[in-house]
């Protein structure tokens, strides 16, 4: 039983690629990079990989369903804006008992309703998720940028209530994002590997057609699963806010890119039908890790766009060379 | 001593340990059809796949025409003079007949632009020489399975080569269109051309092929000239045991309880009023050409198309909405005729394939899959249907035979217990014993209780297994024949 637990944790760390790289990278990071072991340090980083995990679980659930969710950072940013808006300058901010609550329950709303648009828009328009939540980004960012220039004549709002800013983790609450996090992923890991839901994603993800004859309802799923990433994202939305302890109409302009990298270097397919949350939370880690270390070496922010860009290109491109690997396996059909 | 095109010498080929050809000698004359004929697995398409530079072997040589051939990839076969018209259809179905038929090495002018005159000029001669119902601008996806393999075929052709392989070509022709087909192949034999048919349809085999080419597990069992032996010969040479009986017989009761009935179906053009019932106990046929309508109608009948028009009652009730979830929950199956789109997860494992349908009985509080009843069902139905899979957890569809192919479909269906079964073309591809089988599996349900529709091209096939054909012609059902009163030109004149 022991063995068999030994053996289970040393597969989860075996099975794929970026498990040693991670490692190795992390390690070296240690001893060569300054401050980077600080305690502080590792809190930060922990607190980065918090919202990013999130954010990226939802997006992850559409990618293996064979669609991608351009939208999700667009919540992030417009759940920002509006929740500080509730807790510093609306009539309700006098009160932070009423006006967090309401501010959370807001980000949560336009999380679900940006993800009701893209289903509706995906599933009844039959618009390809590529446009539809792209189109939606768009909008849904602007949206963002006008509401904080029609409150506010700052680039950001700030004065937002002391007591929110425990789901960012400050001074003792450091743990509270971590275990919010956490708990996102184990749901979207269980959701994934033992429900019914999650074989009708992989189905999905493979062969739409198949699925829909087979029974399953691709449309509802498809649906779901995009109010699912539109929610992740406003639960990112909040953690990201309190961690700044402003409202940014900025706030999710670079994250993409963060979160494809981690996807796809963690080895989820974007073709669809295949990956999961175990390598999304090893892509996180990876991703979170190296943006650190960049911060930490003072390196611009668009040297980092180029090594997050470039990891995307060679995850990528290994994940093609595995793939024709398989299909090699695949000619062997006629035996 | 006539002059051998194509020469094959102890060739060998294992995959992970397992040999699935051993040592293949084989001498082919030219100018003959020679037939090769073997079941799913038998290592027809592995030995294929050889000649035709896909695939590897381990050893052995291969001489064509007296030279030394060691293709490396498809284009050395190409160049050797040496073509193929696959199983499976190689044609691009977003791009018109016209580009399909020049798609490898188009015309190019000026700047590398295409001569689109030339190739539709071209292009059409080959539609007006096989009579085909297409104009050149049109896009191969509007196009029925028959007529796309015709194009395939003519567009072999159009690289004059020396030697000919026909895998499995007239699998889903309409008769008409496969006695053009083997006239052609007659003509081009007459021209010189060798040829190599691979086929599981004996009939075509014994009326087309100079000598005919046994294999089975990897081994040549048998060569020999097509006068000097017999069909159950052939076929106990493939299966290694003689067969007495091609189709199963099983006692079994038609009641008068109608478990389906569908009432004045009209979908687009193509199904124009319909109706028809459906009777406990009963395997009912149905026969059409290419184009009648007959996958539209059932394709509409299990939600997967809607209907424009039409009432479905199932068990006398009607069913409001049609959806093939609605369908399965009243306990329809449906095995569609192509079942690499719309049959199989292909790079999904076995076990995921076959449990799909059943998942939702399966599934427990909080949508939780047992993984162990999940299990045993997936074995079940392995050992059931004697599906070769040594790990159906890990081992992926695409990896297996044609015919283990189809046994996962009907399996996954199977699996359901369904009431009302349809099935589109179930033993297309498949090998004789293996079709047996499928025949068997249908006919034990239907004794248990299940309304059959079972939909082919082989008229045989359904007159072998039918308590009744109904026939199909351009959208309308043109008559029903009882068993007892088949006759092939009856059931054929219906449909023409």
């Amino acid at each position: 039983m022991k063995y068999n637990l030994n053996s289970k944790i040393l597969s989860f760390f075996t099975s794929t690629p970026i498990m040693p790289i991670l490692v190795v990278g992390f390690v070296a990071a240690c001893l060569f990079v300054p401050n980077f072991a600080s305690v502080y340090n590792q809190k930060i980083l922990l607190l980065q990989a918090s919202d990013l995990l999130i954010i990226s679980c939802g997006v992850t659930f559409v990618v293996l369903n064979g669609g991608i969710d351009f939208s999700a950072t667009s919540v992030l940013t417009l759940g920002s804006v509006v929740g500080a808006y509730i807790m510093a300058l609306s009539p309700l901010a006098s009160n932070p008992i009423i006006s967090i609550p309401v501010a959370i329950a807001a980000i949560l709303v336009i999380g679900l309703l940006v993800g009701a648009i893209n289903g509706f828009a995906i599933t009844v328009l039959k618009m390809p998720s590529f446009i539809a939540t792209l189109a939606t980004q768009l909008a849904v960012s602007g949206v963002a940028v006008l509401f904080n220039s029609s409150v506010t004549e700052k680039s950001s709002i700030s004065g937002l209530p002391e007591s929110f800013f425990i789901f960012g983790g400050s001074g003792k609450y450091y743990l509270v994002p971590i275990a919010i996090a956490l708990l996102v992923w184990g749901f979207s890991y269980w959701l994934l590997k033992y429900t019914k839901f999650g074989r009708d994603i992989y189905a999905i993800g493979v062969n739409p057609r198949t699925a829909h004859i087979s029974g399953i309802n691709v449309k509802k799923t498809i649906f779901v699963l995009l109010v699912m990433s539109g929610l992740f994202a406003g639960i990112a939305s909040i953690l990201a806010t309190a961690r700044n302890q402003v409202g940014l109409p900025s706030l999710g302009d670079k994250m993409f890119i963060s979160i494809m990298a981690a996807i796809i270097v963690g080895g989820t397919s974007t073709a669809g039908g295949f990956g999961g949350f175990k390598q999304t939370l090893l892509g996180v880690l990876f991703v979170t890790v190296i943006t650190n270390i960049m911060n930490l070496l003072g390196v611009e922010w668009f040297i980092i766009m180029i090594i997050q860009g470039t990891l995307i290109l060679l995850s990528t491109m290994f994940g093609t060379m595995f793939s024709s690997i398989w299909s090699l396996k695949a000619g062997e059909e006629s035996k | 001593m006539k002059e051998i095109a194509l020469k094959l010498f102890g060739i060998d080929k294992s995959y992970s340990g397992v040999k699935v050809l051993h040592g293949i000698d084989i001498e082919i004359t030219k100018g003959e059809v020679h037939g090769l004929v073997g079941e799913n697995g038998a290592g027809k398409s592995t030995l294929m796949n050889i000649i035709g530079g896909v695939i590897a072997k381990d050893s052995g040589y291969m001489q064509v025409f007296g030279a030394n051939y060691e293709p490396n990839t498809p284009a050395s076969a190409i160049d050797a003079g040496i073509a193929f018209v696959h199983q499976e259809l190689n044609l691009f179905s977003n791009l018109t007949v016209a580009e399909n038929m020049f798609i490898e090495a188009y015309p190019v002018g000026f700047g590398g632009a295409i001569k689109y005159k030339q190739i539709k000029q071209i292009a059409q001669k080959c539609i007006d020489e096989y009579e085909l119902p297409v104009t050149p601008d049109i896009k191969i996806e509007e196009l029925s399975t028959g007529v796309k393999q015709m194009i395939e075929i003519s567009k072999a052709l159009m690289k004059s080569p020396r030697i000919m392989i026909f895998d499995e070509p007239t699998t889903s022709l309409s008769s008409r269109e496969k006695d053009k087909l083997l006239a052609t192949i007659n003509d081009l034999k007459e021209r010189g051309i060798t040829i190599i048919y691979i086929s599981h349809i004996l009939d075509d085999v014994f009326r087309l092929c100079d000598r005919i080419s046994v294999l089975r597990d990897g081994h040549i069992i048998e060569t020999s000239n097509t006068g000097e032996v017999t069909k159950s010969q052939v076929v106990s040479y493939m299966v290694g045991r003689e067969m007495n009986q091609e189709y199963p017989r099983i006692d079994k009761e038609i009641s008068e309880e109608i478990l389906l009935e569908a009432r004045g179906i009209r979908f687009e053009n193509k199904v124009r009023d319909v109706s028809l019932s459906l009777h406990k106990g009963e395997i009912a046929g149905l026969y059409g050409l290419m184009g009648s309508g007959r996958t539209e109608l059932v394709k509409t009948l299990f939600g997967v198309e809607k209907m424009d028009q039409g009432e479905v009652f199932i068990n006398g009730r009607k069913l409001e909405k049609i959806t093939p979830k609605t369908c399965i929950q009243n306990r329809m199956a449906f095995v569609t005729e192509d079942r690499h789109h719309e049959g199989l997860l292909l790079p999904k494992s076995v076990a995921e394939n076959l449990i799909i349908v059943t998942l939702p009985k399966v599934t427990q509080k909080l949508g939780i899959v047992n993984r162990l009843k999940e299990k045993s069902i997936v074995e079940e139905i392995i050992k059931n249907l004697r599906i070769k899979v040594n790990n159906p957890q890990k081992q992926n569809v695409i990896n297996l035979s044609g015919g283990n192919q189809q046994k996962v479909v009907l399996g996954k269906w199977v699996i359901n217990k369904p009431n009302i079964f349809i099935l589109d073309e179930p033993t297309r591809g498949v090998d004789v014993g293996a079709k047996y089988e499928i025949y068997t599996i249908i006919a034990e349900m239907a004794k248990n209780g299940a309304a059959i529709f079972i939909i082919s091209s082989e008229m045989e096939e359904l007159i072998g297994i039918c308590d009744r054909i109904l026939v199909m012609r351009d959208g309308q059902l043109s008559g029903s024949v009882a068993k007892g009163e088949y006759k092939q030109e009856t059931i054929g004149a219906l449909a023409l």
